[in-house]
């Protein structure tokens, strides 16, 4: 089946991957797909969020997660010490809200050579559905196109249905974006003793700033991350912790954050979103939080101590000035992300921090939503291939 | 502030011209009573003072009452007045007191009387004698807005055996209630009057005598369920009067959990008429600044909410205030209802 192999380098390690097609060949055909996508946006797609589909699609971009796991291309020829083969069929369910994580998901498993599964929600814009209809309407005979047309299904169907089971008996990886009871009762019913299975789960995210730190920039860069999904994304930030910082800065940044939002966003509020935070705004008032919205209520942004719950509305950024020691205390025991804007980041007590909780991804603020082979602490994409010791 | 006696302005006609000087002081004095005695609302209005218009009177959103339990103190509160809720959304709860509830009735009844007149018929309503029991403390939106038509019913008649199917009609409890009467009044959810009545096969010897019979229908809950099913409003009101005695009609009233007591029936004209214990005000969304002679977010007021500061609500629903006097009659504020603000679907990460 796999006809092709591929050689990395890595530290004097020389590693062969068998694919079923020319890596570069279908490199370039994803970055082809990038000319199409600058002249239409399909209608299920936010502007940001096509525009981050297409920055991925990047020769850079997709080379990453073979040069994270074997190294960097080179030539053939050499002692290979390792081969890796694709361990047949990843099968993905993907839960009736979920964002851009479908087609994110769906591109870096082309990579891979595995036949691919894709069961969608039913009662959203389905974006994986849509964005392979797009592909598949643009791109001209090649290997990608072979791969989205013979191996990739992507179907929607309710719970019960009779492809839930197959699928489940397929699946040589699995890959549950869910709840938590969906991603037990998907992985409960798979056979024990076939295959691997990956839980994306109930995460959320935090912002850590120090005051020494912030700027327009940064600020810019928060206000962006935190406007595409808002409380709903577990890679945005649920709260803000100002780290040694007091009430009265915290205010500052409040209203430095609500004056910058309408340069940064530039868009017109929607009615119900403006309703919905007219209705944020009075009940984080009700709730201690000293809160205050944005021009044409575009968002919330409240001040109060770290201790306090955050109230459950989709524009409402929450900031709690608090000491590192607090805010490690006060950190979710689903904590995914931390996004960070610090004086030193490089310092490494934040290593430590890191080491010592369970933060599964330390990155600069504007890095939040960016997905890749190592996500919630499991190397899901390397575990797609199966790998041979190889010893001449 | 001048002295004034809290929904005294109920006393008066519903339709007629306004004092508004007394009705910015009823509704001044209500807010000093809520800032005092709620806590809720005192953090969230902390600032407010007396401005001299109705526009600058505070409002709550509708929707904190689906997340927050008001309740002013001082007063005898009886019962929690709850919304009924679509599936997986949080209802409303309004905290009822003594007081209120008797000037919301009569509220109600002043409204209701306006339209379907005064004479005392038999009432039946779209729904099952259970509704009346609920838990202990609580009472449904349902039943209070059926049961504010019953000073003008001779009896009241339940039609359905499950509240929430159509198919269990009680024809026979129809047949039972017409006896002896010319007239009957008929409430129910819109959406239930289209499906267990509009659109029902009604018994023949059933409709044979309906056909002598003159009726009032009232409905209210809105027109979501209609549109699914893609009826017009002059097809809901021609299938329901159809075969019906002269006269017979039917009323759609708009109202919200949130203003207990104050309905909004469409008037012949097709617009809706505040009472005069009551205010409709539109504001843009997007800067809730007060707008006049376009669509915009209904704030509705009244003066009287005693237990709870829901006295002036911000709601969810877009609207438009109609200049000029009503050819129907009636006198003071008009307005249009135009729907639901459209709603969007959160997209996150899977795990919401």
């Amino acid at each position: 089946m796999c006809s092709r192999l591929h050689w990395f380098s890595r530290s004097q390690h020389l590693s062969v991957v068998a694919l079923p097609f020319n890596l570069p060949e279908l490199i370039a055909d994803w970055d082809s797909l990038r000319s199409a996508m600058r002249r239409t946006t399909p209608d299920a797609f936010q502007r940001d969020e096509w525009a981050y589909l297409m920055s991925f699609l990047s020769p850079e971009q997709l080379m990453a997660p073979y040069r994270e796991a074997f190294g960097s291309p080179i030539e053939a020829g050499g002692r290979a010490t390792r081969l890796a083969r694709p361990l047949g069929t990843v099968a993905v369910w993907l839960p009736n809200n979920v964002s851009l994580l479908g087609p994110l998901t769906l591109v870096l498993l082309t990579l891979t050579g595995n036949r691919m599964l894709f069961k969608t929600g039913s009662r959203s814009d389905d974006l994986t559905s849509a964005f392979l209809g797009f592909a598949l309407a643009q791109l001209q005979a090649g290997p990608l196109r072979d791969i989205l047309e013979s191996r990739v299904t992507c179907e929607t169907f309710e719970r019960g249905d009779p492809r839930q089971t197959h699928m489940v008996e397929e699946a040589d990886v699995r890959i549950v974006f869910g709840s938590d009871a969906a991603a037990a009762s998907i992985h409960g019913a798979a056979n024990p003793l076939k295959g691997v299975g990956f839980s994306f789960i109930d995460r959320q995210s935090q912002v850590w700033l120090e005051p020494q730190a912030v700027s327009d920039e940064v600020l810019g860069n928060l206000i962006r991350v935190f406007a595409i999904y808002g409380q709903a994304g577990c890679t945005s930030p649920r709260r803000v912790v100002l780290l040694e910082g007091t009430e009265s800065q915290a205010l500052e940044l409040r209203d430095r954050i609500l004056t910058l939002w309408p340069k940064v966003l530039r868009v017109s509020t929607q009615l119900h979103v403006a309703s919905a935070n007219t209705l944020a705004l009075q009940w984080a008032a009700a709730c201690g939080w000293n809160a205050a919205a944005a021009p044409n209520r575009q968002a919330v942004v409240g001040v109060g101590p770290i201790g306090l719950e955050a109230i459950d509305s989709p524009l409402f950024l929450p900031i709690s000035p608090a000491t590192v020691e607090e805010a490690i205390a006060q950190l979710p025991s689903n904590i995914q992300t931390l996004g960070h804007a610090l004086v030193n980041p490089s310092d490494g007590r934040w290593l430590e921090i890191v080491a010592t909780t369970g933060i599964k991804r330390f990155v600069p603020i504007r890095r939040m939503h960016h997905f890749a082979s190592l996500w919630d602490g499991e190397q899901f994409w390397r575990r797609c291939f199966e790998e041979v010791e190889f010893d001449l | 502030m001048i002295g004034v006696e809290p929904g005294s302005l109920v006393d008066q006609p519903p339709y007629a011209s306004r004092n508004d000087a007394r009705f910015l002081a009823e509704m001044e004095q209500l807010t000093q009573h809520h800032l005092a005695g709620c806590p809720l609302y005192q953090r969230i209005w902390s600032q407010w003072r007396p401005g001299g218009s109705v526009q600058d009177l505070p409002f709550l959103h509708a929707g904190l009452f689906k997340r927050l339990l008001f309740r002013t103190e001082g007063l005898a509160h009886e019962r929690t007045l709850e919304s009924s809720s679509t599936t997986g959304s949080q209802p409303s709860q309004i905290v009822l007191d003594k007081s209120s509830s008797q000037l919301q009735a009569r509220s109600a009844l002043a409204i209701l009387k306006d339209f379907v007149g005064e004479k005392k018929r038999p009432l039946l309503i779209l729904d099952d004698g259970k509704s009346l029991r609920q838990k202990r403390g609580s009472v449904s939106a349902r039943m209070v807005a059926a049961m504010s038509l019953s000073p003008l019913a001779t009896a009241l008649h339940f039609l359905l055996v499950d509240a929430t199917s159509p198919a269990t009609m009680k024809w026979e409890e129809v047949r039972s209630a017409m006896t002896g009467h010319d007239e009957l009044l008929v409430y129910g959810f819109t959406s239930m009057l289209w499906l267990a009545w509009a659109a029902a096969e009604i018994p023949q010897e059933i409709r044979q005598l309906l056909a002598s019979r003159r009726i009032h229908f009232v409905h209210s809950g809105g027109w979501k369920t209609m549109e699914s099913l893609q009826v017009s409003p002059e097809e809901f009101d021609r299938r329901l009067t159809q075969g019906l005695a002269a006269g017979s009609r039917v009323v759609d009233y708009y109202g919200l959990v949130e203003q207990v007591g104050i309905i909004y029936p469409l008037c012949e004209c097709k617009f809706r008429h505040v009472p005069v214990w009551a205010d409709v005000h539109v504001r843009d969304p997007l800067t809730l600044e007060s707008i006049e002679g376009r669509t915009g977010q209904l704030q509705l007021m009244n003066t009287l909410a005693q237990g709870a500061p829901y006295h002036s609500v911000l709601t969810e629903d877009m609207g438009v205030i109609v200049p000029g006097a009503c050819p129907c009659g009636r006198a003071g504020k008009r307005f249009e209802l135009v729907g639901r603000m459209p709603k969007a679907e959160v997209r996150g990460c899977a795990n919401v």
